[in-house]
């Protein structure tokens, strides 16, 4: 795994690029979207033709933790013309509201379907070394801080139970005749989340905003990741 | 770090000093001197005080270094500027000091100064250091009392098997006094303020082979190394409750995760807590409530319930907030149930919370705590007991003891009532156990023996 932090760190960079993060993921075996790694408009019609739409575009920057705000974040693309539009209009909104800000490329992701989603973060504590959080819901996490943290790494017990903290697990359970999520792959992704800065002493933080979660299994959308 | 082996000598002293002793009875050191006094430690005392030459009968030595004995734990009880010069002419001959004088870090720069060059000494000499700005200890196994405050304004508790560690001298000794009139016990208590050295995680290190304590119960401010904190918690094996006070303390620095701003440092003491295997406790009354339990109930796990009055609405009123801590009240299975319906009267409706009504009687109570409470179904038993039926008499609080000690599971004592309760209350407070005069706190002492705290 050390190998995806090897750039980051020779340029003395703090955070990961999105293509970085997602690398880690996948090597924990955590599922994330199909996505490709473009520079210019015509490459970026090209992948998304053999993604299939719809399609998300995403800003790759290491001046850039905060994609949706910097304006680097477009989702619901569904042909050509309207990715080129949001290309060129994504182009001037990050100039304007991040001058400067390096643009190393562009993320083309296939847009996942509607799930349940959670957040699933890890990060280092001076007093108690690597801890994990879990919390569901968008808004949830930061309006009612409807979370749960656990000392890392968790076993799968462990996941099961700071799951079911959150009020919001409902949401998990089949709430309004929704069919229930799976849990179980939830829990893996926990356990596998919380041994990443144990195993990995570079990082500071890891972070999967928002993890999808279905009828089966789950699907990461976007990760950040802090350096120490 | 100084040397990590435990620091033993604090909790089974042969020699004492008294740095700073005064005869002045207004000084914290002359206090100190008479607290020892009255605490009867059995071991050699040395004051310590040029200017005297004995104190409360005792020969008084000018310097630690004169005093021609192996010193095991050395009190320092004088200005903080004294300190660091007496503690550095006096290390030859010692192996612990408690450092109870104020002035340290918690005033300041110039305070930390000296508290950094009070350690630097204890680094190179090889002493352990409880405290600065503390009490030190209270120790009823080996009758060390190093505490400043007089014994005609705080109370001692008796001997017990409780052990309380606090950062806090007044926290922990203001708990002690209501401890004290109520008769329940504490084998040591330490407090160890400002803890430059000894610390949390050393005190469990200790305790952990202490035969003389069941149960740890601890207020903490902050603990510097966590992680320490929680693998000696891991392995201390006694039952382990905590305060954790300053709970609005902000997070960490600045973070661009989500995981690292959205709570506090409390959340993350809380995980620590539950890792470790700590039962959380709210605050003073529970601190109170958790010495009570523990002082005659063993803790235990689980959520499962039976609730046994003869108070019917009193009952419901329980039953309501039980849930509401996350305790489970179960209906009695079938064949308990049947037993019951055998012995009680027909009008009764058998369920949990069970109400022996107005009719109630010693058999009534005995028989059904002993029907229910020998099922694997339950855990413990609260057992709301109002004083109003009148064939209830003085001998079921006795009875009522030896049922839960022979069936091996917890009844918490629930008896609100006046003038004649009182009277049956303490007659179950001399027999050791507690009585809890509210639902509400007869309810909070069961999630705490059965550690069970849901919904903080």
């Amino acid at each position: 795994m050390d190998h995806l932090l090897k750039d980051a760190i020779r340029e003395g960079r703090k955070i990961l690029l999105e293509p970085e993060a997602k690398g880690l993921l996948k090597s924990i075996e955590v599922p994330v979207p199909p996505y490709e790694v473009v520079r210019d408009i015509e490459e970026a019609q090209k992948k998304a033709e053999r993604l299939g739409y719809p399609v998300v575009l995403k800003v790759i920057s290491p001046d850039i933790t905060h994609k949706t705000e910097a304006g680097g974040v477009c989702t619901g693309i569904t042909d050509e013309e309207a990715l080129k539009k949001a290309w060129m209009e994504m182009v001037l909104k990050v100039a304007h509201k991040r001058p400067g800000a390096r643009i190393e490329g562009f993320v083309v992701e296939k847009m996942v379907k509607r799930g349940v989603e959670v957040i699933v973060g890890t990060i280092r504590d001076e007093q108690f070394g690597p801890v994990v959080m879990f919390g569901t819901g968008g808004i949830a996490v930061e309006l009612f801080k409807d979370v749960s943290y656990r000392l890392a790494p968790v076993s799968l017990e462990g996941a099961h139970d700071m799951m079911r903290e959150p009020k919001g697990f409902v949401l998990l359970n089949g709430y309004r005749g929704a069919p229930p999520c799976d849990v179980e792959a939830l829990a893996h992704t926990l356990v596998k989340v919380s041994r990443l800065l144990c195993d990995l002493k570079e990082l500071e933080g890891f972070e999967v905003n928002p993890l999808v979660v279905y009828e089966q299994g789950v699907i990461a959308v976007d990760a950040k990741a802090t350096l120490l | 770090m100084v040397d990590k082996s435990t620091p033993d000598f604090f909790f089974n002293p042969r020699s004492i000093a008294v740095v700073g002793a005064s005869l002045n009875p207004a000084k914290l050191s002359h206090i100190v001197m008479k607290s020892i006094e009255e605490a009867g430690f059995s071991g050699r005392i040395y004051p310590v005080n040029p200017a005297h030459t004995d104190v409360l009968g005792k020969k008084c030595y000018p310097h630690l270094e004169d005093i021609d004995d192996e010193i095991d734990v050395a009190i320092f009880a004088l200005p903080a500027e004294k300190v660091v010069h007496e503690f550095e002419q006096g290390a030859g001959n010692i192996r612990g000091a408690i450092v109870i004088s104020g002035g340290f870090s918690e005033t300041g720069k110039e305070g930390r100064l000296l508290e950094e060059a009070l350690l630097r000494v204890a680094k190179k000499k090889g002493i352990r250091i409880i405290g600065p700005n503390c009490m030190g200890i209270y120790d009823t196994i080996s009758g060390l009392d190093t505490l400043f405050i007089p014994y005609d304004r705080v109370d001692r508790p008796p001997k017990g098997r409780l052990a309380i560690l606090s950062q806090s001298g007044s926290f922990a000794l203001t708990a002690m006094d209501v401890l004290a009139r109520e008769g329940i016990g504490v084998s040591r208590m330490v407090s160890y303020g400002n803890k430059i050295d000894v610390d949390e995680a050393d005190c469990l290190d200790f305790l952990r082979d202490d035969d003389n304590t069941d149960a740890v119960i601890m207020y903490i401010e902050g603990i510097d190394d966590g992680r320490r904190f929680v693998e000696s918690a891991k392995r201390c094996g006694k039952h382990l409750f905590a305060i954790k006070v300053g709970r609005r303390e902000a997070g960490r620095r600045a973070t661009s995760l989500h995981t690292g701003s959205i709570a506090g440092r409390y959340e993350l003491y809380r995980a620590a807590f539950r890792e470790a295997g700590i039962t959380e406790l709210s605050g003073f009354e529970e601190f109170l409530d958790a010495c009570r339990v523990v002082h005659r109930l063993n803790p235990t796990s689980g959520n499962r319930v039976m609730i046994v009055t003869d108070g019917g609405g009193m009952g419901v009123s329980v039953a309501d907030m039980c849930a509401d801590v996350g305790l489970q009240l179960p209906q009695l299975p079938d064949d308990v149930r049947r037993e019951l319906e055998d012995m009680l009267p027909p009008y009764f409706t058998i369920s949990n919370p069970l109400d022996l009504t107005g009719n109630a009687t010693d058999e009534w109570y005995l028989a059904s705590l002993e029907k229910t409470m020998t099922h694997e179904l339950y855990q413990a038993a609260i057992v709301l007991l109002l004083w109003g039926p009148p064939a209830l008499t003085e001998a079921l609080p006795a009875k009522l003891c030896e049922l839960s000690d022979r069936i091996g599971k917890p009844f918490v004592i629930c008896s609100p009532g006046g003038r004649f309760t009182e009277k049956m209350s303490a007659i179950f407070e001399t027999l050791g156990m507690p009585v809890f005069s509210t639902p509400e706190a007869a309810v909070r002492a069961a999630s705490i023996i059965l550690k069970e705290r849901k919904g903080r």
